[in-house]
């Protein structure tokens, strides 16, 4: 498809000999949220590093808004905002200076930072505790400080591991509300979630993963469809049918 | 580059919100100098007690102490024998003179005779400043009563009373000892000769090594914050992160180093301006070469306690061959080995712009070895990186 953002092509990684990510291939398109699920250890973190241009692919091909992840990082890396499924945050500083800081490092000026810093937490709801030290914030408040900074310097494709991981509904829903709105702004997004629910809502497509590879891939609709009524089945029923019921780790 | 400045703005700011770093860093640094000020604050060279046990009691026995009460800096103090060996024994004392009994009587009638130094290990500095006193003062006795028989033997016969030879030979001996035939002039062309001067040098020196074991961590901290993953998908390159965190490195290690600097002058008045400003600049380039040094441990070290022993083996191998605790003898293995050290090279360039007055044109070597050192340890630290980290 011309308009495709995201192509991955024949994805491979092994860490020590075992196959983390096994010949994944997908597409995303422009405006696409593009979900990618899987049972623990499935390799959708490894598989958003080697997109990311954190990690090296050991072969396989992954070009994002025309150019490639290994070739050309420093390209991609202009065009990318990453919320990494563990907290990246400076404890020892202020929900502010973590945006601003991470705000310089994405090619904003000063002022840019501090404005773009200042709208996001207030997205987040976090307004009032902008200067507050983030070591001192609750869990679901260092989530959202971890989301928010994957939108500093407004990334035209955002990575999205598991942002809504280990917080209560309350949390979980104020960032499920702004994904929404970005989608509707056509935002590109990357999402790994273990909410069935929230996938099914979100995404136009999604995929899921198991050992390294990618064993379906379609709409929700579609994939409901294939296991019985749409309109009864969940994304979860689908899922624990693809993926089996035995323990991941 | 603009990056790695804000980077390394972040890092010091980091820095200055972690209580522990600060304290280790600028706190210790001004404890450091309180001792030493308590150590040398006012003393000026050599100073030190001599514990003399005289078991003989006889007459060059007690000359002999009163030669050595005579020496400026030493401060005699007698003690009974079974003292003496106690406190040695406790570690209380290092070294102790003693005089054996029969000492005089020997001395008089064979012309020889023994002293005995008892000593712990090799009697530490102070022992082995005292002990060749000691010997000198025993020689020039060994000279002078070579001289009275000389002087007796050669007069035998004349009738001349032998008080009266004695007389005349003492007083001799006292006119030429006043007016000796070498003399030595101290003359200083620069910097004081206080003992201090010799001190400050390698403990600044051991600080900038002290500040390489925070910059040995700063890879794996940020590791482990799962920061660094986070700053490698902005625009932020491998080069601009190191270069960031070398330019910290630095700025930390240079505060450190300026407070001990400032102290030393204010307190010691150890220098004028312009060897205060040399100092400075010469600290700096030894900084910008420890600073490299600390990144290219901080590329190898894969986790927190890696990085901690790295740093602190590291930090201390140096130290000790850099001989910041004591002087390393020529020719020995260490000696060799102390050729390794970039502290070594740090520490006698320092002594001498502190304690000799050089010039930074003086030890222009020291400089050209920091500046390799610093780039070699950058591009180092890049290729490790890339290396280890399996990414880019
Ligand atoms: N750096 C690494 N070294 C060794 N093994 C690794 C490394 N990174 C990932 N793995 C292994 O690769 C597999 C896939 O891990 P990955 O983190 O991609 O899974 P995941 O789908 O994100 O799982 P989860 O839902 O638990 O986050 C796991 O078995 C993991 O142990
Ligand atoms: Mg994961």
């Amino acid at each position: 498809m011309a308009d495709d953002f995201v192509i991955v092509r024949d994805l491979h990684r092994s860490f020590n000999g075992f196959k983390a990510v096994d010949g994944v291939s997908f597409t995303i398109a422009r405006g696409e949220i593009f979900g990618l699920l899987g049972p623990n250890g499935a390799g959708k973190t490894t598989t958003i590093r080697i997109l990311a241009t954190v990690l090296r692919p050991d072969s396989g091909e992954v070009i994002i808004g025309g150019h490639s992840a290994t070739k050309d990082p420093q390209a991609v890396r202009r065009i990318i905002g990453v919320c990494p499924q563990e907290l990246a945050l400076y404890e020892d500083l202020s929900a502010l200076e973590n945006l601003v800081f991470f705000g310089r490092m994405v090619g904003l000026s000063g002022g840019e930072a501090k404005e773009q810093a200042m709208a996001n937490l207030r997205l987040m709801g976090l307004e009032e505790r902008a200067k507050g030290k983030v070591a001192k914030f609750s869990g679901g408040m260092k989530r959202r400080i971890n989301f928010a900074i994957a939108l500093m310097g407004h990334p035209e494709l955002l990575f999205l591991d598991e942002p809504t991981v280990g917080i209560d509904p309350q949390s979980r829903n104020h960032i499920y509300e702004n994904i929404v709105a970005l989608k509707e702004k056509g935002m590109t997004v990357l999402y790994t979630t273990h909410y069935m629910e929230e996938a099914d809502r979100l995404c136009r497509r999604v995929a899921v993963m198991d050992g390294g590879r990618i064993i379906a891939m379609d709409t929700p609709y579609g994939l409901k469809s294939r296991i019985g009524d749409p309109a009864k089945v969940t994304l979860e029923d689908v899922f624990l049918h693809l993926t089996g019921r035995s323990l991941r780790d | 580059m603009k990056r790695a400045l804000i980077l390394a703005l972040n890092e010091v700011r980091l820095y200055l919100r972690d209580k522990g770093d600060l304290a280790f860093t600028l706190l210790l640094p001004i404890v450091t100098f309180a001792l030493m000020y308590g150590a040398f604050g006012g003393a000026s060279r050599f100073n030190a007690t001599a514990y003399v046990v005289d078991e003989d009691g006889g007459m060059y026995a007690r000359s002999l102490v009163e030669g050595l009460g005579r020496v400026e800096g030493v401060k005699v103090s007698m003690l009974s024998t079974e003292k003496a060996l106690a406190r040695l024994q406790d570690a209380d004392l290092n070294f102790v003179l003693f005089i054996p009994a029969g000492f005089s009587e020997r001395l008089a009638s064979e012309g020889r005779a023994e002293l005995v130094f008892r000593q712990r290990g090799n009697g530490g500095q102070t022992g082995q400043v005292l002990g060749s006193i000691i010997r000198g003062i025993a020689r020039d006795m060994e000279r002078d009563i070579g001289i009275y028989q000389k002087v007796r033997s050669n007069l035998a016969g004349t009738g001349i009373a032998v008080e009266t030879i004695d007389v005349v030979v003492t007083r001799l001996l006292e006119e030429e000892r006043g007016n000796p035939s070498v003399r030595v002039k101290e003359e200083l062309t620069g910097g004081t000769g206080e003992l201090v001067n010799q001190y400050v040098p390698s403990i600044l020196t051991m600080y900038v090594l002290f500040a390489l074991m925070v910059g040995a961590r700063a890879i794996v901290e940020e590791r482990r914050k799962g920061t660094l993953e986070r700053l490698l998908t902005t625009r932020l390159s491998v080069g601009e992160l190191f270069f960031g965190k070398y330019i910290a490195g630095i700025g930390r290690g240079f505060v450190q180093t300026f407070i001990l600097l400032a102290l030393s002058y204010a307190v010691f008045r150890m220098f004028t301006p312009a060897s205060f400003l040399q100092s400075l600049c010469f600290v700096f380039v030894y900084i910008a070469a420890v600073s490299a040094l600390s990144l290219v441990l901080a590329s190898v070290s894969r986790t927190e306690d890696a990085a901690n022993w790295i740093g602190i083996v590291f930090t201390m191998a140096t130290v000790i061959l850099g001989g910041t605790f004591f002087e390393v003898s020529e020719g020995s293995l260490l000696h060799t080995l102390g050729r390794f050290s970039i502290n070594t090279y740090a520490n006698e360039a320092l002594k001498k712009i502190i304690a000799e007055g050089a010039s930074l044109g003086d030890v222009v070597p020291s400089l050209l070895i920091f500046v390799g050192v610093a780039v070699v340890g950058l591009i180092l630290s890049r290729l490790i990186f890339r290396a280890v980290s399996g990414a880019r």
